[in-house]
């Protein structure tokens, strides 16, 4: 099973190779290249909370529309927490 | 990929009594046509305008030459995300205690590395130990 990071190493490598279904110019794949460049610059990375930091609660919509609630879930046990951009 | 990839995991994580639940600015519309397809056993919970996003310090706005790009892939964040600003998280997976305290953040600003699930798993593990 290849891990992760090999599966995303490969869509990155057709995608930058102009492969299909996207058929990037090299330009447009430049200025992707440039936006996460300037984004690790600016030093986001280190303004995100870390290891130590209390996580803020949350009650938020599943995919039924049901409440889900961080507190509920917790006294249940720990969470495996992950921010998706989605599609784009 | 990564929902997939949180997919194999889901098990393993089940049985360190643990919970992954995933978190999108995607509208609800959205988010349950993708649980469905990829028949997840997860939680996608739908954090409109990035409000949680925005507490954990990820949330970054698009600059003005990438948002044209996008749209030119096809990608629009104001239909998918009802997103006017082009707003968007990092990548990030946390390990959070039962306490609320993290115990393990990765946060990406390069949005084609991500870290692998095994090491979320190692993470619960070091919790669990400590109950023992």
């Amino acid at each position: 099973m290849p891990t992760l990071q090999d599966r995303l190493d490969e869509f990155k490598r057709n995608f930058e190779s102009g492969g299909p279904p996207y058929n990037a110019p090299r330009e447009k794949i430049e200025l992707l290249h440039r936006a996460t460049a300037e984004l690790k610059a600016s030093g986001a990375e280190e303004r995100a909370l870390k290891v130590g930091d209390h996580a803020p609660s949350f009650t938020l919509f599943n995919q039924d529309h049901v409440e889900v609630s961080s507190a509920e879930l917790l006294q249940q046990g720990p969470l495996v927490l992950s921010f998706f951009r989605g599609h784009s | 990929m990564e929902l997939e990839a949180l997919q194999e995991i889901d098990p393993e994580v089940k049985r360190q009594g643990a919970r992954i639940v995933v978190l999108t600015p995607e509208i609800e519309r959205y988010t349950r046509a993708m649980h469905k397809k990829l028949n997840l056993t997860f939680d996608v919970l739908t954090d409109l305008h990035l409000k949680v996003a925005e507490q954990f310090g990820l949330v970054f706005t698009l600059p003005d030459y990438l948002r044209e790009l996008y749209k030119s892939f096809g990608s629009t964040l104001d239909r998918f995300n009802d997103e006017a600003e082009y707003r968007l998280p990092m990548p990030a997976r946390y390990v959070i205690d039962q306490e609320g305290i993290i115990r393990a953040a990765d946060v990406k600003a390069d949005y084609t590395i991500r870290p692998e699930p095994c090491e979320s798993i190692s993470a619960l593990k070091r919790i669990a130990g400590e109950k023992v």
